[in-house]
């Protein structure tokens, strides 16, 4: 296991391997993984939640240093002081501000200042809609800034105050047009920000094009009309057919004819989910097949049902635990990203020097708050 | 004076080249990294922090650089292993006490913590000055605009129900709010409203009298200021800060009081009924026409019924308050009563109440 170990020391080029091994590799197992888990969930619920950060140092800890690319594993620098700190920071800059907010807003609404009432219910939304914004940048460039590869780090010159802007305008003309520019946004916004984001003296590059993702958009779009439709049909064929066999009393449905509608509810939002994966599952390709850094050419070969399989075994894994086994989703999901990932080309390592990027003292405080993944 | 030269490999922080070579250790406070191409690099030993590579092995970083590495491949003498720097494991606290101590002593802290907050509104709450619990009340609430209905009869006849049901208290207020439910809250600040609806569907006054009874009950037995405290507590020790706590007063407003505290306001509005000489049938019956028709469902009631013990129960409780033959003055006149009935109607500028 120890891969490091091979003679890369002593090349100055590094190219990476036919295509029977990828760049990237990850050799964790659950086994390894579950007394780090274990002791995570016991501490987070004796200190009622707080040592969370702590535990997701850990955890991204091991799961970085089980990450190989090309020949030298990832080190996960980040400390979860500097998580909690940014979890402070969060709370007294916005959430209690916010709180105060919300609630001089609803005593002003109370006493019929309706309109600065609403002001002070409408800027707090406001606020948080630029902050999510800003806040899935600062994670990135935070994640960067502390992994470590061969003793050189990433991150980014920009702060995303400005990325927060964009954020606010590219999703509200994403979905003004009937929501047909979603696919439009989203690209767009992921080739803004990693377009910010370098690793040593390199540039993140990303020319993604939304056009590709544009049929399974439509597919995902129409398929509500369509299921409607269907499920109308059904149960009016259903209604009729149970009338015909005298049984069926409008005023008085049967409980098989509810059970056949909660059943096709269900299957709507299922499908629906299911659709919406396949849309993801391309956009991903698309997005992570062009970005480029330095001689590296990236690709993310996770297909659809790949997908589903992911979020179906989350599923399983929380309700067959009671909700406990969220303790491993980190793992899974970090596992899952890191197989799927590839990458192409020559990396010098000689030119890649240090990072000259400048790092926060604290974590990702915001996206904790959003509850929000990095990527 | 021991020496030692174990194998090692190395990157210096600067660029990605990894360097092989030899770390020498004469004993002193230094280590020599000797690299086969001929590089050399002093590290003072107090400089170097342990940091976790994997399970297998550690490695070493430099304070004053986080982006230099140094891993050993040889064996590391145990004289040279001692003055190396140990790693954290679970966090510098949890591994000074060990990690079985540690959670105990985490627990027994957070048990404590988690008793304060959940008996605090029961000690807490009735020390709370009620003239604080005017302003929080008020700072809350306001005035309601123009969401109660208001004449100058209603006004009168409502004082003066109030004044002969508890002349004594403190900071309540009792209003009509324009809103066609059969409910009536206590809110914080000791406002008290009962809805039109429930003025609609009742027979006499002696009906509201008990019920506006059981609200400056809670008033009085400070159960609103208990919710308010246990609110916010749970509030923040749940980390929720973020989630619901903006719905604060409507939460108050939706809060449900423990069968206990109905039962004590229960008993508050039948004692002050029996003070004031009002007779508790037209409460019993007002229950009683509460429990036929909460027998039908989907009835508008039923969320209030839900968090108060049965209206069976209370019926019996005021029916056996009557007392036979006694000559019970009504708790309003006639007149009065119609004022009541008619405040929302009767109104010019009265307000759609939209928050609930």
């Amino acid at each position: 296991m120890d891969d490091y170990s091979a003679n890369a020391g002593s090349v100055d080029r590094w190219s990476p391997p036919a295509e029977e091994q990828s760049a990237f590799g990850f050799h964790g197992t659950w086994r390894e993984f579950a007394p780090i888990a274990f002791t995570n969930l016991l501490l987070i619920v004796v200190t009622l939640g707080i040592y969370r950060f702590w535990a997701k140092a850990r955890e991204r800890q091991y799961l970085w240093s089980r990450t190989r690319f090309i020949d030298e594993r990832l080190e996960w620098t980040g400390t979860g002081k500097e998580l909690f700190v940014g979890g402070l920071l969060v709370l007294a800059l916005f959430l209690i501000p916010y709180f105060i907010a919300t609630q001089v807003g609803q005593a002003m609404i109370l006493r019929g200042e309706k309109v600065i009432g609403a002001i002070l219910f409408v800027v707090p939304l406001v606020a948080i809609f630029y902050l999510m914004g800003v806040a899935r940048f600062r994670a990135i460039r935070y994640r960067l800034g502390r992994t470590n590869w061969r003793g050189i780090r990433g991150g980014s010159d920009v702060r995303g105050f400005k990325y927060g802007w964009s954020y606010m305008w590219k999703t509200i003309a994403g979905y003004a047009a009937f929501g047909l520019g979603v696919p439009w946004s989203m690209v767009s916004l992921w080739n803004e920000r990693w377009r910010a984001m370098s690793f040593g003296p390199m540039e993140f590059r990303c020319s993604a094009d939304f056009s590709p993702l544009m049929k399974r958009y439509m597919l995902f779009y129409l398929s509500p009309f369509i299921a409607i439709v269907g499920i109308v049909a059904i149960i009016a064929a259903m209604a009729f057919g149970l009338q015909r066999d005298g049984g069926f009393d409008p005023e008085n449905p049967s409980i098989g004819f509810f059970a056949a509608f909660i059943v096709a509810s269900l299957l709507f939002y299922f499908v629906l989910g299911f659709v919406w994966l396949a849309y993801y599952a391309k956009f991903f390709r698309v997005v992570v097949g062009h970005m480029e850094l330095g001689g590296l050419e990236f690709e993310f070969d996770a297909k659809t049902w790949d997908w589903i399989k992911l979020g179906l075994g989350d599923v399983a894994l929380l309700v067959l635990t009671l909700g406990l086994g969220f303790v491993f989703l980190g793992y899974r999901h970090w596992k899952f990203f890191v197989t799927h990932m590839q990458a192409y080309g020559e990396i010098n390592v000689d030119d890649l020097t240090q990072s000259t990027t400048r790092r926060d003292k604290h974590g990702e405080g915001l996206l904790d708050a959003f509850d929000m993944g990095a990527i | 004076m021991e020496h030692a030269s174990v194998p090692a490999f190395w990157y210096d922080g600067q660029t990605a080249r990894r360097h092989e070579g030899t770390v020498e250790w004469s004993g002193g406070n230094d280590l020599r990294l000797r690299g086969h191409d001929g590089s050399l690099i002093n590290v003072p030993l107090a400089d170097l922090v342990f940091v976790e590579r994997g399970v297998m092995d550690g490695s070493y970083s430099r304070k004053a650089d986080d982006g230099f590495r140094l891993a050993f491949t040889g064996t590391v003498p145990d004289a040279l292993a001692a003055r190396l720097p140990g790693g954290q494991k679970f966090g510098k606290w949890i591994d000074g006490l060990g990690l079985p101590k540690a959670a105990v002593l985490f627990a027994g802290i957070s048990a404590a913590l988690l008793a304060i907050v959940l008996t605090a509104p029961t000690w807490l709450g009735p020390r709370v000055p009620p003239s604080w619990e005017r302003k929080i009340g008020d700072a809350m609430l306001g005035d309601m605009g123009n969401r109660l209905c208001h004449t100058p009869e209603s006004d009168a006849a409502l004082k003066k129900l109030v004044e002969r049901l508890d002349p004594d208290r403190p900071i309540t207020r009792v209003g009509i709010a324009n809103i066609d439910m059969v409910n009536a809250v206590a809110l914080p600040g000791g406002q008290v409203l009962v809805f039109d609806g429930l003025i609609q569907e009742s027979e006499n006054p002696d009906e509201l009298a008990g019920v506006i009874g059981h609200e400056i009950g809670h008033v009085r037995e400070r159960h609103v200021m208990q919710a308010l405290l246990r609110q916010f507590g749970l509030s923040v020790l749940l980390g929720g800060i973020n989630s619901d706590i903006g719905s604060g007063i409507f939460g108050v407003a939706a809060m449900s009081y423990s069968r206990d505290a109905e039962r004590e306001a229960d008993t508050f509005s039948a004692s002050q009924l029996e003070r004031s000489n009002i007779s508790p049938k037209g409460t019993a019956d007002f229950f009683e026409y509460l429990k036929e028709e909460s027998g039908g469902e989907g009835q508008e009631w039923a969320g209030w019924i839900a968090s108060h013990p049965m209206p069976k129960e209370r019926e019996e409780m005021f029916r056996k308050a009557v007392v036979k033959g006694h000559a019970y003055t009504p708790a309003l006149n006639k007149q009065e009563y119609t004022a009541i009935r008619d405040a929302c109607t009767n109104d010019p500028d009265v307000e759609e109440f939209d928050i609930f």
